[in-house]
């Protein structure tokens, strides 16, 4: 397998990550994908703020980088939510295709949340997400 | 497991009957058509059984139409094409009324509620990374891997074709395991709409803690949701109502749907 999910080898790429600060990703797109459902939340939180997640989005199989690889992603989010983000962000056409992979093994549904990801897959207190415009692993 | 095989094919042979209505605002012919009635698999998908529905339907609506894709509703909920038709069957209809009334759409897509399926593959697609990924849980992903094409397909087929025989030849080999620990995590999604505003819950939960074989009791409690507030509820799979004591492990390889996921949803008694 050729795709190596982190391309370091690329300075513009690993000057961003060493100096960046997390940056957070706005909480609305125009084309966020699907609505949550609009029930109250369970337990109030204390400052009433969503917590938020780091996400590393990573390249793989030739998708175009991103200078900023690191965001912060409010925890309710969705895949799809962050799929309408990166297709603004690397101004791809509706028609372009675009595919998730967590642990290079599975795509998550669109309607997955970024927390429920984060507690079965993330490590060292981030989510890691491989993004590319073909299919990378089946 | 092998003496529990009955167990598995009770689950398989899940039947609901639906009786699906045309949504009278896009009927275009003088007279509106017949419902139609089906018993669908509680395992499977809904664009998998509805080929039928869409020819009796389609020719009812206007010709620009006839492309469309066709979605469901019940009660307003647009109905997920990628939740099992069991599940959304527990979810959403509270009264255990049957046949299950619901209604087709060829117009006004809901896209902002529910994705897109274009055509079958796209569920084949998504009934394989949910396998990975409940494997990724279990196995750290090594079966899925190294499973070859063939295997994938039956487990595709089998559903498909709904052949017990055939899903099962490949998915026993998903529900391999130690005899001691178990599976490395429990694959699960807990649905509590009623509590949190996500659609699902999932989380990290071993089979046995500290030689400890858990329950789905321990399940609950690593929710962090106070479930009692609303009042007394149970644990549902397949219309199954789940005793709270019931091993985690043993839920897992036999109450699973076929995606590896065990679909649990909380229902509050009505009042």
């Amino acid at each position: 397998m050729d795709n190596n999910p982190v391309n370091e080898a690329l300075p513009d790429a690993a000057s961003v990550e060493d100096n960046e600060q997390n940056v957070e990703m706005p909480s609305h797109t125009d084309e966020s994908l699907p609505a949550l459902p609009n029930s109250a939340p369970a337990t109030p939180k204390a400052d009433n703020k969503t917590p938020k997640i780091t996400v590393v989005l990573c390249p793989v199989g030739g998708a175009p980088i991103m200078r900023q690889r690191k965001w912060e992603v409010d925890s309710t989010q969705t895949i799809g939510f962050i799929a309408s983000f990166i297709r603004k962000k690397l101004t791809l056409q509706k028609s372009d295709s675009l595919f998730f992979y967590v642990n290079q093994s599975f795509a998550p549904s669109l309607d997955q949340t970024v927390q429920n990801l984060f507690d079965c897959f993330g490590s060292d207190g981030k989510l890691i997400l491989a993004y590319c415009r073909t299919q990378a692993w089946g | 497991m092998a003496e529990d095989r009955e167990i598995l094919r009770e689950i398989w042979e899940g039947r609901l009957p639906v009786c699906f209505t045309l949504a009278t605002e896009e009927v275009s012919t003088p007279i509106a058509p017949d419902p139609f009635y089906l018993m669908v698999p509680r395992l499977t998908y809904f664009p998998l059984v509805t080929d039928k529905v869409r020819r009796h339907f389609v020719r009812c609506v206007v010709p620009e139409k006839h492309d469309n894709e066709m979605w469901l509703e019940f009660e307003r909920h647009p109905l997920k094409w990628h939740y099992p038709i069991g599940l959304l069957y527990d979810l959403f209809v509270s009264n255990s009324e049957l046949p299950w009334q619901i209604t087709v759409h060829f117009d006004k897509y809901p896209d902002n509620k529910i994705l897109k399926c274009p055509s079958k593959d796209v569920v084949e697609s998504h009934l394989m990374h949910s396998l990975k990924e409940a494997d990724a849980l279990k196995h750290k992903n090594h079966i899925m891997a190294l499973m070859q094409e063939r295997d994938h397909k039956q487990l595709w087929l089998g559903l498909l074709h709904d052949r017990f025989d055939q899903f099962w030849s490949a998915n026993r080999k998903l529900m391999e395991h130690s005899a001691e620990d178990g599976f490395r995590y429990i694959p699960f999604r807990l649905y509590v709409p009623q509590l949190t505003p996500k659609p699902f819950v999932q989380y990290l939960i071993k089979p046995v803690e500290n030689e400890k074989k858990l329950v789905v009791e321990d399940l609950l409690q690593r929710a962090n949701l106070n479930f009692e507030s609303k009042g007394p509820f149970q644990v549902v799979i397949h219309g199954i109502d789940i005793p709270l004591e019931t091993p985690l492990q043993w839920i897992s390889e036999h109450l699973s749907y076929p995606d590896n996921f065990l679909h649990l949803c909380i229902r509050y008694s009505q009042t």
